[in-house]
Formats: C-alpha cells, sequence, structure tokens
C-alpha cells in the first residue's frame, strides 16, 4: 500500500528534479570597456581576461580599461539591470529564457542620447560585443558573458 | 443461500446453528456491536410479550412498529453501503489521477527536453534586431557577424559620433 503510493510521488520529484535542471540560476556579467594602445595604469581587470584575445584579434587594441559593469544573477531570465559609467549607460532587459539562451534588450546610452538598441539572444557559450563610439584615441566596447 | 437479513433475524431468534452460525458470526464486522444489538433485539421481544396482554390490537401494533423499524433502518444502511461503495470509487479514482498526473509530467518534461535541437544558434549569441537613432547618429552603419572560432557574436557600429577623451571616465 505504502510502496503503491509512494510510486507516484517519485516519478513526481523525479519529474520536477529533470524539469528544475534545465533552468538554473545564471549570472550575465556585462561590462563597458575602453580599448585603447595607450600605456597600461593598472592591470587588465579578471573579467575580461577571458575574452582578451578575443577582443585585441577584433579591436588591434592592447589594453583594456573597465569603466563599467554589473553582474546579474538571473532567477526568472525576467530581471532588469544597468552598467553603468560617468557618461555611458547600458540598460539591459532580460526577456526571458529559450533554447539555453536569453533573450535581452540592449540600449546603450551616452547621458540621455539612446545610442543604440538591440536584441540578442545571448547564448550561455557565447558572448556579445558590441563596438560603440570611439572615446579619445580608444573605443567603447561593450561585452556581455554568461558567466 | 440466505440474505443476510434472513440470517440476522435467525441469529436473533437463536435459530442459527452448526456450520452456518460459524459462518454467520465470521461474517460479521463487529461482533461485539452484533451481540449487544441482539441483546436489545431480545429485551425489547421480551417487553413486548409482557405487555402483550395490554395489547388490544396487538398485531395492527406490531405491524406499525415494524414498518417503523424499517424505516428508520433503511437510510442508515444505504447511507453505509454508498460510503463504502463511495470509498472504492473515491480511492481508485486518487489512485488513477495521481498516476495519470505523474505519467503526465514525466512525458512533459521528456518532451519538452528532447524539442531543443541541437543547433549552431544553441552555441552562439544570435542579434535578433538593432538599430541606431538616425537623428543622434545619422552617418551610423550596423552590421554583425560570428567568430566562430573564439564563440563571440560581434555587432560592429561604425559612424557614431567621436567623443573626447574625458568620456572615458568611470
Amino acid at each position: 500500500m505504502r510502496a503503491r503510493l509512494l510510486l507516484p510521488i517519485a516519478i513526481f520529484l523525479v519529474a520536477i528534479r529533470i524539469g528544475g535542471a534545465a533552468l538554473p540560476e545564471q549570472t550575465v556579467w556585462s561590462g563597458l570597456i575602453i580599448a585603447s594602445n595607450s600605456a597600461p595604469t593598472e592591470p587588465t581587470p579578471a573579467e575580461i581576461t577571458q575574452i582578451e584575445g578575443t577582443l585585441r584579434k577584433l579591436f588591434g587594441y592592447s589594453q583594456f580599461q573597465l569603466i563599467g559593469q554589473a553582474t546579474k544573477t538571473l532567477k526568472t531570465g525576467e530581471e532588469d539591470w544597468l552598467a553603468a559609467s560617468k557618461y555611458f549607460s547600458l540598460q539591459v532587459d532580460s526577456r526571458g529564457e529559450k533554447a539555453d539562451a536569453y533573450v535581452l534588450n540592449l540600449k546603450l546610452f551616452q547621458e540621455q542620447k539612446l545610442l543604440l538598441e538591440t536584441k540578442a539572444k545571448l547564448s550561455k557559450a557565447s558572448p556579445l560585443v558590441i563596438r560603440g563610439p570611439q572615446v579619445g584615441d580608444g573605443q567603447l566596447v561593450i561585452v556581455l558573458v554568461v558567466q | 443461500m440466505k440474505a443476510f437479513e434472513e440470517k440476522w433475524t435467525a441469529w436473533i431468534d437463536d435459530q442459527l446453528t452448526g456450520r452456518e452460525l460459524e459462518e454467520f458470526l465470521a461474517s460479521l464486522p463487529d461482533r461485539a456491536t452484533a451481540e449487544a444489538e441482539k441483546q436489545s433485539a431480545k429485551k425489547l421481544g421480551s417487553f413486548l410479550r409482557e405487555q402483550a396482554v395490554a395489547l388490544s390490537n396487538a398485531d395492527f401494533f406490531s405491524h406499525q412498529l415494524r414498518e417503523r423499524l424499517d424505516r428508520e433502518s433503511a437510510p442508515a444502511r444505504s447511507a453505509r453501503d454508498a460510503v463504502q461503495t463511495g470509498w472504492w470509487t473515491i480511492r481508485r479514482l486518487l489512485w488513477g489521477g495521481i498516476t495519470s498526473l505523474a505519467v503526465f509530467a514525466l512525458c512533459t518534461v521528456m518532451v519538452l527536453r528532447e524539442k531543443t535541437p541541437p543547433s549552431q544558434s544553441q552555441y552562439l549569441t544570435e542579434i535578433l534586431t538593432y538599430r541606431v537613432d538616425p537623428t543622434v547618429s545619422p552617418n551610423a552603419t550596423i552590421s554583425m557577424f560570428q567568430k566562430k572560432d573564439d564563440h563571440v557574436t560581434v555587432l560592429w557600429v561604425e559612424g557614431l559620433q567621436s567623443l573626447p577623451a574625458e568620456y572615458a571616465s568611470k
């Protein structure tokens, strides 16, 4: 009798466990980076080191300075956050998870001016890099990574 | 084959004997209660026999009494039967429901997990839409590409207004 009751409960728990495993909590790192060839004033931030080689190849710059960042843990997949520096801000609006990727609405502002608006499906295994405006002798680069 | 009620009446009247008596006693769900009922019935019988002489119309009284007893006992018996039948039905329904839900949940999860096809888009970020404000950046152009060897997706914006170095401030 008790064994008969336990069987469906066990099946239920296994189903919930399997279903729950499909949506683990993930952290998305968003960074505003100034890429340049000027002399390094500080070491490359740890968050950039894993993508530094790719950024060098893409932009031809050797130095990367982090001017703004945000780290957001996604629980529901539908969260908003802001990564900001003194003059730039990246507004991120997560619209849920689809096929192992997060659908994000991104808005890049220069103070109050909207420079760029994009919608991307950020894969957990693939960073997104956005080339922003020229800043001094460097370049604004935006990076989003699922950690 | 006697009905239960017939055996019950025979037992009250001490007319059940031998194997039939044993079988009947074994079939009683609560023997103590049954014995108590039997004693009550016997007491009532004795009482009625004692009072029978005082009754002017004993047959009519007996008939009325029997009818009333039947009326009182009938709803209780049918209610008990309904509860027993209902209990079995509800139990089976409950088991059926729980099992169906469990199987449904398992199948749903399996189907949903198999529905995510292993495609390239699973591994590389995709740009779905993009735009720049033409009034703010009239000369801006946007292109996108994927560097598959680095697993990186790039949104390449050209023609945005260049800014002085102070905009690199944290």
